[in-house]
């Protein structure tokens, strides 16, 4: 009765929730709204029914221009009532199908913590995901984790990487606004000035 | 603009680029020296005054930032300005901004739209402006300017989502839709979309208008093809045919998302409802009210078909073999939705003809024992579960546990144990077994958890482990248990169970939020407090979360612990609504038109919340209650406060009229459905069917709107104007009488009473009738006992009456003249009377949870802190001021009649706060001997009551090495049920100190005044 779709403002509650009885996170809620604005096609929940929001995936396009165009897992949570039911499966592929489909993504990548080995075992299974580095002391606790990646396509020839299928405003397809690290606080108005100082 | 060539707001780069290194790493103190120089060289630069106004906001000196940003501003409305840009709009704007002066940034950037009309970059800053203040007409006009300038898509959409947000939020706009969608129209012809966004936006347009056929032939056009997954393009077009009520084709491709989507729950039935031609199809409302799983089956019946029966069969029969088809081709458990959407026929079945029709019970036995060992299953079906008759349940029970082998260890046979507990909780049938039985039901449960331990030491720590759930229920069978038998111990044995689990694993949050509650019950506040801590709620959860413990701790001794909660929940809040229009600017710039308007109904749907509401007065209350002894931190406190306006502004009648509430209920222990609901504190009713408990809760759950909670909220908001109000009026009184007999502040006198009024209200009473209670019950001729629940409240407007009668011209009281001291004794009479009554009826406070303290310590924290900071500020104005005694003077001498009330009342709360230390010393006992009272709750001696499962409890924890092994049996090693009771009495012993400190600082305050009036009075 699981039903994937695109997630909206008020299904933040239930998402945060999700957190509540799963991991405690520890991102501030303009993180997931800055997803939720940059990249709505990315953000999916998992409905059960009668509306209950029972697993979320949050992903996103990463900015780098250097880098090939690609996407990041940045969350992933399912109610533990509702597990083995490939309701994260279910998500992650949504996920990277429209990182595929809107973004033209590349490759799509995540972390995760050395120890979580569900968690790695569903990546590099279930989903097919490999290990591309270590990120010694990556998680405030020092724990390493791993940089996982799948290819979601066939790497294209050095030129330009977006199909503007969307774009966003003068920064191209991934947007140049300010840098989602959830501890910086940077506020969003920050790239309308034109030297990008305001609200550190 | 000027940037371009190096500059920077008219100043080389080079210059400014230090300043703005220094306020980015915080250096605020040189990021302001080097700006000050920057403005002696530049002085006529508005950009060097708005980069002087930043830095100084960010110190902390608004007064000066608004001075600097203001000159700033005044510099760039003069005609010899050279450089204007947009750089220094925006540092303005921030600078506005953070001085929540919004409407000066749109004034600068209006000034500066009109003098260059055809810059784009400084209208899409106005534009901005006008989204931080929600203007949507002139976001509209601004973006049709720009759209008008340059052609461009999105500046369209701009002003379409601008014309929406007009139709949403003010009424009577829906005629705009119109022009919306002529904008559009012209727009598509010339230039056709682009964007996702823009199409769903277009098609929302056409659906607000019921447009459906026209919403329809665009989707299957040309311009279809920009939604990116097809299921979500087939939902869209279900609905629209749906609502178009083209119930035939709706069903057609309803079915088509089912093929590609077959656990669609919500798909489903919206086909269900298209064959039977019912459906209404309406988009989800996004309303956030509470609502209950157990009620959801009335509303899901309430949809009745208008269809012959013969038709109605014949429709649910195709429906039936569409949905075996499904399940023949998605037969992994993955796929629920086909399995329960055969019940759901069946169901409708039901509903259409046949009551004895036998095929729901046996959709639903199929479905248990297909699904059973999923931990979701009983949830699944629970609103099929409410419709069965008692013998339908019974032979549910019957099939389902004949089936469930529970000797053997494995994850699937927990989950099918569990599963048939889940169920008997469900249908309430556990209300119906005796003592006996149930202790024997959560033994066993207790028992399955333990002997299933082995299963989950695999797993991570932080990982779910098996059969959590078996605590929890075994926890609240317990629970009923004590309803039922008042007997302690099993109050007790619940709690153990679930800081059992705890020890196991400590990142339970269902145990936390239930021990929550179970320990506020037993009067043992500061492990309620510990165990929320560790939840870290944070973010919205603030909003959602925060009434599990929140009420608890504003009526508790506990005052800096509730101040810090209140403090986390409004920076929260407040942060959010400031911040909230920055990321709607942020949806517009990025195009996510569907995000702006969610965006900004998120926005509202906070801004209207009840707790926020209620949470603003109990900080300042807090504060107030916090300070009390002190007249000039009070004092501060409210003028910090706009003096209590404007939280009396914010209950007006109109705001309290649409409110939401976000708390999620569901988490909360079913014996306390709703924070001002405790089931425990009513008798048990041996005799109450199941189903009857059930619609208690649900009734609870939706009256929460309009119960008490809302008079509480305005009442609250009342208070801290009636302080200030009365702490002045009283005083001025005393003070005009003895210079010169003139009358006090007659608007003052003329607010008291309006307040007054309302206040009463919100107790349900007229001014007047309120007043002859209150003579009532403090003549002794009414019983407080009949006005208990809102005793606290009567209280406080005993007190405030007695300010309003000091201060006003005539005698508010009848019988008694506006000089005569008499309301004072109401007062001291009142505070009497309640605090006696209260000390006479209570109880111990280790052995019977649920008891009045909290009652007493809101008595002595609020009218009597209220009262004490009316006499302390006659005190003030009554006191010889140095300078004056000096001078001499016949005005000098002080009231006598007043002074020797104010010490009448001194002395009758100072006895009645004496008598309240009394019964709390009585309270505390040496800590052995309170932990061999609870202790021996737990010593039954028969094989009956309370005992045996803190025995097993213990028994496990040490067999936990040789049994289960591992990590589990390591973190089990430091179990003993007689260290959590020692735990419970030292929280309840803290809280008493706690409470005895604030009865002791009130005491001295009452000994000093005593002082000071004896020495007035001689």
């Amino acid at each position: 009765m699981v039903c994937i779709r695109q997630a909206t403002i008020d299904d933040l509650l239930a998402m945060q929730a999700c957190n509540l009885m799963c991991l405690p996170e520890n991102y501030q809620m303009k993180y997931y709204f800055y997803h939720m604005l940059s990249w709505p096609q990315l953000l999916f929940v998992a409905e059960d029914y009668g509306g209950r929001i029972v697993g979320y995936v949050l992903a996103k396009m990463e900015e780098d221009p250097s880098e090939p165009c690609h996407g990041h897992i940045t969350s992933l949570a399912v109610l533990r009532s509702h597990r083995k039911l490939g309701l994260a499966t279910k998500l992650m592929s949504a996920a990277q199908a429209a990182m595929d489909q809107v973004f033209g993504a590349e490759y799509v990548s995540l972390h995760v913590r050395r120890s979580n080995r569900a968690a790695f075992n569903l990546y590099t299974s279930t989903l097919g995901y490999q290990i591309h580095d270590i990120e010694a002391k990556y998680y405030a606790d020092g724990e390493d984790a791993f940089d996982m990646r799948k290819l979601l396509r066939q790497p294209q020839a050095k030129k330009h990487h977006h199909h503007h299928h969307h774009h966003h405003g003068p920064g191209g397809c991934c947007s140049h606004d300010a840098p989602p690290t959830a501890a910086s606080g940077s506020s969003p108005q920050s790239s309308n000035s034109p030297d990008k100082k305001p609200s550190a | 603009m000027a940037s371009k060539f190096g500059l920077a707001g008219g100043i080389p780069e080079r210059r400014v680029r230090p300043i703005w290194d220094a306020v980015d790493s915080r250096q605020y103190k040189p990021a302001l020296k080097l700006c000050t120089a920057l403005v002696v060289k530049h002085p006529t630069s508005p950009y060097a005054l708005a980069l002087k106004a930043l830095i100084l906001e960010r110190m902390g000196k608004p007064d000066e930032a608004l001075c600097v940003s203001l000159n700033a501003k005044e510099l760039l409305y003069s005609d010899n300005i050279f450089h204007f840009d947009d750089l220094t709009l925006s540092t303005l704007q921030i600078v506005f901004q953070r001085l929540d002066r919004l409407d000066l940034a749109t004034s600068c950037y209006e000034y500066a739209c009109a003098k260059y009309p055809a810059n784009l970059e400084l209208m899409m800053g106005l534009f901005n402006c006008y989204v931080r203040e929600y203007s949507y007409v002139k976001q509209q006009q601004t973006a049709i300017k720009m759209y008008k300038a340059v052609g461009e898509e999105r500046f369209l959409l701009w002003a379409v989502s601008s014309i929406q947000l007009q139709v949403y939020f003010s009424s009577g706009g829906e005629k705009l839709l119109a022009l919306a969608e002529a904008l559009l129209k012209k727009h598509i012809n010339s230039h056709s979309l682009h964007e996702p966004e823009a199409l769903a936006l277009y098609i929302s347009i056409l659906e607000q208008q019921a447009k459906y056929d026209a919403a329809l032939e665009i989707l299957s056009g040309d311009l279809g093809s920009l939604m990116g997954r097809e299921e979500d393009k087939l939902r869209l077009q279900g609905r629209l045919h749906a609502q178009a009520s083209n119930y035939v084709a709706a069903s057609e491709i309803y079915q088509k998302v089912l093929e590609s989507c077959p656990d669609d729950w919500e798909s489903f039935l919206h086909y269900l409802g298209c064959l039977l031609e019912h459906d209404v199809n309406l988009p989800k409302a996004s309303t956030g009210e509470h609502s209950c799983s157990s009620c959801s089956v009335n509303s899901a019946l309430s949809n009745k078909t208008c269809l012959s029966e013969e038709l109605v069969e014949s429709r649910l029969t195709s429906a039936l073999s569409f949905v075996q088809r499904l399940q023949e081709k998605n037969s992994s458990d993955c796929v629920r939705g086909p399995h329960l959407a055969n019940i759901e026929i069946e169901r409708q079945r039901r509903v259409s003809g046949d009551l004895n029709d036998r095929k729901v019970i046996e959709a639903l036995v199929k479905y248990l024992h297909r699904f059973g060992h999923l931990s979701c299953s009983a949830s699944d079906v629970e609103i099929y579960l409410h419709m069965l008759s008692d013998n339908e349940i019974t032979e549910l029970l019957d099939a389902i546990s004949g089936s469930f082998d529970s000797s053997s260890v494995s994850v699937n046979a927990l989950g099918l144990t569990i599963t048939l507990f889940k169920v008997q909780e469900l249908l309430g049938t556990l209300f119906t077994k005796s003592t006996t039985e149930l202790q024997g039901i959560a033994k066993r449960m207790v028992h399955t958890f333990y002997k299933n331990l082995p299963l989950s030491n695999d797993l991570d720590p932080q990982e779910s482990m098996y059969g959590e759930e078996l605590l929890s229920m075994a926890s609240s069978i317990l629970v009923q248990l004590y309803w039922r038998t008042r007997n302690l111990g099993y109050l007790l044995e619940a709690i153990l169970v679930l800081e059992f689990g705890l020890t196991v694993r400590k990142y339970v949050w269902q145990y936390k939020i239930i021990l929550v509650h179970l320990y506020s019950y037993m009067g043992a506040l500061p492990l309620a407090h510990k165990w929320y801590i560790t939840l870290e709620v944070k973010n919205i959860l603030l909003e959602s979360v925060s009434h599990h413990i929140l009420p608890q701790m504003l009526n508790s001794p506990f005052l800096q612990q509730a101040a810090d909660l209140v403090r986390d929940y409004l920076k929260f809040m407040d942060d959010h609504l400031k911040e909230s229009a920055d990321l709607t600017c942020l949806a517009y710039r990025h195009r996510t038109y569907s995000k702006v308007i969610e965006f900004v109904q998120f926005k509202d749907r906070l801004q209207r919340s009840m707790q926020y509401l209620s949470v603003r007065s109990d900080s300042v209350l807090l504060h107030l209650k916090q300070k009390a002894e002190s007249l000039e931190e009070v004092e501060s406190i409210l003028e910090n406060a706009s003096n209590g306006a404007r939280l009396v502004e914010l209950s007006n009648e109109d705001s309290m009229k649409h409110l939401t509430f976000n708390e999620d209920l569901q988490a909360r222990p079913w014996w306390t459905p709703t924070s001002s609901v405790n089931f425990l504190s009513e008798p048990f009713d041996e005799d109450a069917a199941p189903a009857s408990y059930r619609a208690k809760v649900c009734k609870h759950k939706s009256n929460e709107k309009y119960g008490p909670k809302l008079k509480d909220a305005e009442r609250k908001s009342l208070v801290p104007r009636l302080v200030y109000l009365s702490m002045h009026g009283g005083a001025s009184f005393l003070r005009e009488s003895e210079l010169n007999g003139a009358c006090s502040d007659v608007t003052a006198v003329g607010e008291m009473k309006t307040l007054l009024e309302k206040y009463a209200r919100s107790i349900g009473y007229s001014i007047d009738d309120a007043l002859s209670v209150v003579l009532g019950m403090s003549s002794g001729k009414k019983a407080v006992k009949d006005f208990a629940p809102d005793i606290v409240s009567w209280m406080s407007f005993a007190v405030f009456i007695n300010a309003w009668n000091l201060c006003s011209n005539e005698s508010v009281i009848p019988g008694t003249d506006g000089s005569s001291p008499n309301s004072w004794q109401i007062v001291d009479n009142l505070v009497k009377i309640c605090i006696d009554e209260q000390l006479t009826d209570a109880n111990r406070m280790l052995t019977s949870p649920g008891n009045n303290f909290p009652l007493l310590v809101r008595m002595v924290t609020e009218p009597i802190s209220w009262h004490l900071l009316i006499i302390q500020s006659c005190m003030r104005a009554m006191a010889p001021q140095g300078k004056k005694k000096k001078k001499g003077g016949p005005s000098e001498r002080p009231n006598i009649p007043h002074l020797q009330a104010i010490q009448t009342s001194v002395h009758c709360i100072a006895d009645t706060l004496q008598s309240v230390q009394t019964w709390l010393s009585d309270q505390m006992r040496p800590e052995e001997q309170a932990l061999d009272i609870l202790l021996s709750q737990l010593q039954g001696t028969s094989a009956e009551g309370p005992g045996q499962i803190s025995c097993i409890l213990d028994e496990s924890s040490a067999m936990a090495n040789s049994e289960i092994g591992g990590r589990i049996a390591q973190s089990l090693e430091s179990w003993s049920s007689a260290g959590v009771v020692r735990r419970i009495v030292g929280a309840e012993n803290e809280t008493v100190a706690e409470f005895h400190k604030i009865c002791d600082s009130k005491l001295k305050l009452l000994m000093s005044e005593s002082a000071s009036l004896s020495a007035m009075l001689h």
